[in-house]
């Protein structure tokens, strides 16, 4: 990876979110799903306008979840999650969009994230796809796309 | 008959488990009760009891648990085939995701004319076969347990890796003497398997395989092994099993099963009084009044299970299941295509 490619990520990201915390180290990778994200599947959300509603869906889903939501009001900072989330489900669903926020390790490392809590994310997901009449095939393309991030988000 | 200790025996376990399940959903163990996982990821209720499809156990541990808690369920399942009427009553316990213990008990009532024969026979010679003239029965508990080794079914969407688990099986039928008269070695006897599942995201799809070592006829229904002139034999073998599940919404699923059946007691006369008197005798004694009887009592080719299915779960604390079940031959009818339906409740 070309080092002025990360300095640039970092400054635009640190001027993006000037008043946020900057992350341990910037970036988060593209995963890797072994039967591959169809071309069509940004487009299928609607594009960046669709993915966008998607989150705000999401967030509206995971902060009606008494699991979960007193997380995201404690540790979290759903705007500035909204924004970095549309970047990076966009990145992942194959689009030329950067992602300008923490890595997945580094941003949910110290959260102790258990399985059960992850999956309540994952129902509010399937939900948010309900509420913004994204086909469940086409919701399963993103599943596909952030289920590998499991691995370094679920901690306990 | 015997049965009254076997009958109570089951009431106990069923008694156990709904207890169980029970003390669970009341909050005895509310510090361990979880029910965080997604939509039927823990798969329903198989006749073996234990977590999977309908035949076929998956590598998934039974429940909405997680890795943080203890989940379970109680499973009803009824089949109605041409020859005969299955019903499994059941519940499976899950750990921590990890670990699964389970308990079925079968009782599948026979309407075969041709068997009702016999049993008019039998209760005339007063032989002692465990035939019943209006409808023999047979009765079935299973007692499992399984352990997930490896894997994620699924999360892992970037790896082939699948979920693993081994199970084992102990299948105890309580109708010996109808057992024997089909022609089975064994009234008693346990089986093993592998499992491996995955769901693949992208196909919105779950494909599941099993590897099974047992000697059993119809999944210990008929017995295991089989009895001939010649003395007894039982001896297991891998057989393979699969599942594939297609998810049209995230709580309903269409699917296919197949299982395979080995051939112990292809061929085999039913034989009267546990093959010390073979039937041959008799026919030829009765072949002038009831022409036909030989070949009405041998025992066709056992088929391999096949079905097709429709999963929906409208809630987690409750599944149902429809299938077409083919089970093809069994015993001496054939052709035994039909219904299946099946609950599943989650705690
Ligand atoms: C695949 C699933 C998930 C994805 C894609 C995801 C994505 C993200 C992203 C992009 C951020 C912003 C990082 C930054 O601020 O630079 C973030 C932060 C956060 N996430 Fe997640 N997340 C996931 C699962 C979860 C789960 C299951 C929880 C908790 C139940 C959670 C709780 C949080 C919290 C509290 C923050 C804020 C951390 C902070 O600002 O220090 N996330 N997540």
């Amino acid at each position: 990876m070309k080092l002025s490619k990360i300095g640039l990520s970092l400054f635009t990201g640190a001027a993006l979110l000037a008043a946020s915390v900057q992350p341990a180290f910037a970036g988060e990778q593209k995963t890797k799903p072994i039967l591959g994200i169809p071309k069509s599947s940004l487009d299928d959300f609607g594009g960046a306008a669709g993915v966008h509603a998607w989150v705000e869906s999401l967030f509206y889903y995971i902060m009606l979840d008494n699991r979960i939501s007193h997380i995201f009001r404690e540790f979290g900072n759903v705007e500035r999650q909204i924004a970095l989330n549309t970047q990076l489900e966009q990145m992942v669903l194959g689009g030329a969009v950067e992602y300008q926020g923490a890595s997945m390790s580094a941003a949910h490392a110290d959260l102790g994230i258990t399985m059960t809590q992850f999956n309540a994310v994952v129902e509010a997901a399937y939900n948010a796809c309900e509420r913004n009449n994204i086909p469940y095939k086409t919701c399963n393309h993103l599943i596909a796309a952030l289920a590998p991030f499991t691995r370094v988000i679920v901690t306990r | 008959m015997n049965g009254s200790q076997g009958s109570k025996l089951r009431l106990w376990s069923c008694a156990a488990i709904l207890g169980a399940t029970a003390a669970m959903h009341s909050g005895v163990a509310s510090a361990q009760y979880n029910d965080g996982k997604v939509f039927l990821t823990g798969g329903v209720f198989t006749v073996d009891g234990a977590g999977g499809g309908g035949a076929v156990p998956w590598a998934t541990i039974t429940g909405y648990e997680t890795r943080d808690g203890i989940n379970g369920g109680v499973g009803y399942t009824y089949a109605n085939l041409p020859a005969l009427q299955l019903n499994v009553f059941g519940g499976a316990i899950g750990f921590y995701d990890r670990f699964e213990l389970s308990y079925a008990t079968h009782k599948l009532s026979l309407n075969l004319s041709n068997l009702d024969t016999v049993a008019l026979l039998d209760e005339i010679l007063g032989l002692g076969l465990g035939t019943d003239p209006w409808n023999s029965t047979l009765q079935m508990d299973v007692y499992g347990a399984k352990l997930r080794l490896f894997g994620d079914a699924v999360y892992t969407s970037d790896s082939w890796i699948p979920q693993v688990a081994i199970g084992g099986l102990y299948k105890e039928n309580t109708t010996g003497e109808l057992v024997r008269t089909l022609g089975a070695s064994k009234t008693k006897d346990w089986e093993a398997y592998l499992a491996a599942t995955k769901v693949f995201f992208p196909l919105s799809t779950l494909v599941n395989f099993t590897v099974r070592y047992t000697s059993a006829n119809q999944i210990g229904l008929t017995g295991f092994g089989e009895c001939s002139a010649d003395g007894c034999t039982n001896d297991k073998e891998f057989r393979f099993e699969a599942s594939i599940a297609h998810l049209l919404s995230k709580n309903t699923a269409i699917g296919f099963e197949y299982q395979q059946h080995g051939g112990n007691l292809d061929g085999k006369s039913v034989s009267l009084a546990g093959g010390g008197l073979p039937l041959e005798g008799l026919t030829d004694l009765l072949g002038p009044l009831l022409p036909g009887v030989q070949t009405a009592l041998t025992q066709e080719k056992e088929s391999d299970w096949m079905d097709v299915f429709f999963a929906y779960a409208p809630n987690k604390n409750l599944s149902f299941v429809i299938a077409y079940l083919m089970l093809g031959n069994i015993s001496v009818a054939q052709d035994q295509n039909g219904f299946y339906m099946s609950m599943h409740a989650t705690f």
